[in-house]
């Protein structure tokens, strides 16, 4: 009974890999420094000054961004920042942040969790506490919070991360063009968003790798990219990805991105070396009038929406596996698919179609 | 009063009244000098009222009475107070003229106020100095060269004209202070081998122009230096070499900037983005114009090449049968029409080559990206797979005795959480002194700024406190010296110094009488007093004596006798009394008398009216010559 008891108290902690990395504080004082005063267990001389440079009390503006998250070299971090007030053990600080890096993308969990944290900080004055719920939550997966409750791990579902966001707000932004962003999607190529409000970026890209449901790969999304070198370098390593940047420099780069998204314009731009790859036929419209008419429908859920967009995919890809299939060791090859005579951008979808989904011949 | 008559006949001088050596005194003024004095006078005052009036008497009488009286009118229009006529001109006395004189002195118009608008320093006396000069060479007429005088041919000729041609120059710096370290080398260069200004030159004439332009090159080099350094250097809180340094490596970067900026061609920025159309831009396009077509020529296609190769080959054996003997016309032209059909085949052979090219590369670009999706995906799965079995390891070696093995596990986690804790807590006992350490130094630094930079502000108001009063003071002292010079230069017939001192004199003097006056004045009032005091006495006395003796005198006789040697005593002095109050009236009376007669003496009323009757026994002459002409005509 007793170990019983136990080992249900760890299932959590067991069914699934220590997926939190690290928990980190910055504070900025009354002088103006932003400080990285204390993590724990550690972060990389390198990533840190990443990490401040995301964090919102040292970039210039007045303005206070709650909770902004991105991908740095394959962990997710989920910045919480708040301002200091009475009453409060804390001296000498104006605002805090906490920053956690895991393995895992998941905004809400991760920020329940800080909010927790950061309570805990105000009313003790000394990150002890913090980071002994933090060890809890890695623990048994269970933490007190201070408001009558407590912060469970299991609450906080993994595909309710992905489902989070509104495709339908998408949709009702760029109409049609929804396609372009479909077409980029599945042929994995790199989407570069720019709009100048964080929040706005986060919101709206954290949805995009939904419209690729079949893959459930969020690693593709990087919703928070400063134009630095070591950045830049980390998302070169990915060949297909959708990356946020708030700096409008980005539009000149044109070695960055494959299509362009100019959020606040809703102008969505396709680069010239990406255009014989993006051409787009009958194949594509019937796809687009299907994600708009779904998107449309008042009745139906953003979930419901996705899952429509995926039972599409899903039809698109069994062809596809059908057509590899004729061939020899079930790989496509460009002879193969030039006999069925498709339309041209039919073909050419198809075929780079099958290379992101590695059904082509080499 | 002489002190008074100088002046004035000075300041008549001035007008322009022929005042001789010998008159040094307004009472030795003639009647034909009065006249000229006022008349010059008004002209300078009044120049419209003054061009009427003429400066000499006439000699008919009634002329000259006609002429004294629009004198008399002239000068109370413009403001004599006093009682003025005719007679003032003809039969003058002397504190009448006088007075006159120096109110038309006074209304003088002032010269000195001229002087002091103009600018001061003592560049401007020099200034003047040119212009004048200048005004003087204008003011000569112009005359054909050989008419010339011998004076004004260097400043009349052409030849001492030059143009404003510089040439640089070379001069040793003005090092301030004993420059103990400059260079040996150096220093014999300015010695021995720098030539001096003079011989640089390699047009004599220049010299000027040469000279002038390098001061006023290094004057505003050092002006503006001057001007940066206070503004920005002081700010920046930087000796002046690191300034000039770090101001320098701005600079250069900015110019690569530019370059760089201008180099980038305009296509690479994505949907036209902003093309600079700066002039170096275009500028560096024209430079690169050739080379772009060079480029064009070399980045041509393989295509083009081996057409071009292959062309030549053909041309080469098109070119080599024709020379070997002559063909028939038809075998020619088969052979030309064989030769387009092989190479129109060719050609369309190397089409159909590009494009499958062309094909190719595409297909192994898909292949390739899928490859590298493919090897990071396996990439990442290996690392992933190896942590898992790492995991499983150690699990599967801790299963043959799992709930122990479970237990001991979460007795070592909470073990080690709680050793963990403990160790946060020690290292928050170490960490948050330091952080507070930290902070309250910087808090103290930033406070030093905070005095630092309003020390820095209140130096650089002292700085311009003390260029403004540097200005002053230059200025007082070119001022100061330009008065002197301008002092030594005024004519010394007058000296102020001895009019000063003689108001300052008479000042003294008058105080003193004052002084006196009051003295005598309260004297006096005690005096008075006094009198009052012992009439008032005297009064008193007798009334009460003479009660008493009246009252004694209706018994005795004795008494009654010297009543009445009382009352008679009594009467005699009042008459005495009364005699010297006469006296003393009289006396005053005669002194007065005396003061008019001299007063009237000084005004030679004897001499005037026997002129006056001369003169009205003139008029009556003339009257009744007029009369009679009238009579006759």
């Amino acid at each position: 009974m007793h170990s019983a008891g136990a080992l249900k108290g760890w299932n959590m902690a067991t069914t699934e890999t220590q997926l939190m990395l690290s928990v980190g504080l910055i504070e900025k004082d009354v002088n103006g420094d932003t400080l990285w005063v204390w993590c724990f267990p550690s972060v990389d001389p390198d990533v840190r000054p990443v990490l401040l440079s995301k964090c919102c009390l040292t970039q210039d503006g007045r303005d206070l961004h709650t909770f902004v998250f991105g991908q740095f070299r394959r962990a997710w971090y989920y910045i919480t920042t708040v301002e200091v007030q009475e009453p409060t053990a804390l001296k000498k600080v104006t605002h805090f942040s906490i920053v956690v890096t895991a393995k895992d993308f998941n905004p809400e969990k991760y920020s329940a969790l800080s909010r927790i944290l950061c309570r805990m900080y105000i009313n003790d004055g000394s990150p002890v506490k913090m980071m002994e719920a933090y060890l809890t939550v890695l623990t048994k997966g269970i933490c007190q919070s201070d408001e009558n409750g407590s912060f469970l791990i299991k609450d906080y579902d993994v595909r309710r991360a992905y489902l989070a966001g509104s495709i339908k707000d998408v949709v009702s932004q760029f109409g049609l063009e929804t396609i372009i962003l479909y077409t980029a999607l599945m042929l994995k190529k790199r989407i570069v968003v720019h709009h100048p409000r964080i929040e706005a970026l986060l919101e709206f890209t954290r949805v995009l790798p939904a419209l690729t449901w079949h893959r459930k790969d969020w690693s593709i999304l990087h919703p928070y990219v400063h134009l630095t070198d070591p950045e830049l370098e980390d998302l070169k390593k990915c060949p297909g990805y959708v990356a946020g940047f708030v700096d409008p420099e980005v539009s000149n780069r044109s070695d960055l991105f494959d299509v362009y998204v100019n959020l606040t314009d809703s102008v969505i731009t396709v680069s010239q070396n990406a255009k014989d790859a993006m051409t787009m036929g009958k194949l594509h419209k019937e796809v687009g009038l299907l994600i708009v008419q779904s998107a449309e429908d008042s009745e139906r859920s953003d979930s419901q929406v996705i899952k429509d967009i995926s039972v599409k995919t899903k039809e698109i890809l069994a062809n596809l596996v059908a057509l590899a299939d004729e061939c020899e060791d079930s790989k496509l090859t460009l002879e193969g698919l030039k006999q069925h005579h498709f339309p041209p951008a039919t073909e050419n979808f198809l075929f780079h179609l099958a290379a992101a989904e590695q059904l082509l011949r080499i | 009063m002489e002190e008074v008559d100088k002046i004035l006949i000075h300041a008549l001088k001035q007008v322009g009244t022929e005042v001789s050596e010998e008159i040094d005194s307004v009472r030795q003024f003639s009647s034909e000098l009065i006249v000229q004095a006022v008349v010059r006078c008004i002209q300078v005052i009044d120049p419209g009222l003054g061009s009427s009036l003429p400066t000499s008497l006439p000699p008919g009488m009634s002329a000259r009475f006609r002429v004294g009286m629009s004198l008399a009118q002239a000068c109370q229009e413009i403001g004599y107070k006093g009682e003025i006529g005719y007679q003032t001109f003809l039969y003058s006395n002397e504190p009448e003229i006088r007075s006159l004189l120096m109110c038309l002195v006074e209304k003088l118009p002032r010269e000195g106020a001229e002087t002091s608008d103009q600018p001061t320093g003592k560049s401007v006396v020099l200034q003047r100095g040119i212009a004048a000069a200048i005004k003087a060479q204008l003011a000569v007429p112009w005359l054909p060269t050989h008419c010339r005088l011998p004076l004004n041919i260097e400043t009349q000729s052409p030849e001492a004209l030059h143009s404003f041609h510089a040439q640089p120059l070379r001069l040793s710096p003005f090092t301030k202070g004993p420059e103990k370290k400059q260079l040996k080398v150096k220093k014999n260069y300015q010695r021995d081998i720098l030539p001096p200004v003079t011989a640089q030159l390699s047009f004599h004439t220049s010299l000027m122009a040469s000279l002038l332009e390098k001061h006023t090159d290094e004057l505003s080099a050092a002006q503006e230096w001057d001007n940066e350094w206070n503004s920005q250097g002081l700010l920046s809180r930087l000796t002046p070499k690191e300034y000039r340094s770090r101001k320098l490596t701005r600079l250069r970067k900015r110019v690569k900037e530019q370059l760089r900026a201008a180099e980038v061609p305009a296509s690479e920025s994505a949907f036209g983005g902003s093309r600079s159309n700066t002039d170096l831009f275009e500028l560096l396009q024209t430079f690169k114009g050739s080379a772009l077509s060079d480029l064009i020529l070399t980045k041509g296609t393989h295509f083009t090449h081996t057409k071009k190769f292959t062309f030549e080959q053909e041309s080469a054996s098109v070119t080599n049968p024709i020379p070997s003997g002559h063909q028939s016309e038809s075998d020619i032209q088969d052979r030309q029409q064989m030769e387009l059909a092989a190479l129109q085949h060719q050609f369309q052979q190397l089409c159909s080559d590009g494009d499958q090219l062309t094909a190719d590369m595409k297909h192994i670009s898909v292949t390739n990206t899928q490859m590298l999706n493919e090897l990071k995906q396996s990439e990442l799965g290996i690392s992933e797979k190896e942590n898992k079995m790492q995991v499983k390891k150690k699990t599967i070696g801790l299963l043959p005795d799992a709930d122990d093995n479970l237990l001991k596990l979460q007795v070592l986690v909470e073990a080690s959480t709680k050793r963990l804790v403990n160790l946060a807590s020690q290292w928050e006992k170490h960490r948050a002194p330091h952080m507070d350490e930290y902070r309250t130094l910087k808090e103290i630094c930033s406070n030093h700024d905070l005095e630092s930079s309003r020390m820095m502000s209140e130096i650089r108001s002292l700085h311009d406190k003390i260029r403004i009063s540097t200005e002053e003071a230059r200025k007082k002292e070119e001022m100061y010296k330009q008065l002197v010079t301008e002092l030594e230069n005024l004519p010394q017939d007058v000296s102020r110094s001895a009019y000063t001192q003689r108001i300052l004199e008479i000042v003294s003097n008058i105080k003193k009488q004052k002084e006196e006056i009051t003295k005598i004045l309260s004297d006096t009032k005690e005096l008075q007093k006094e009198i009052n005091n012992l009439t008032g006495k005297l009064d008193r006395t007798f009334a009460v004596t003479d009660e008493l003796v009246f009252k004694d005198a209706k018994k005795d006789e004795s008494v009654r006798k010297s009543y009445k040697y009382l009352a008679a005593l009594h009467e005699s002095c009042n008459q005495l009394i009364q005699t010297i109050e006469e006296t003393g009236t009289i006396l005053r009376e005669i002194r007065d008398l005396e003061e008019q007669i001299e007063t009237e003496n000084g005004n030679k009323t004897v001499s005037n009216l026997e002129r006056i009757l001369d003169d009205y026994k003139c008029i009556r002459h003339e009257n009744s010559a007029l009369a009679a002409k009238v009579r006759e005509g």
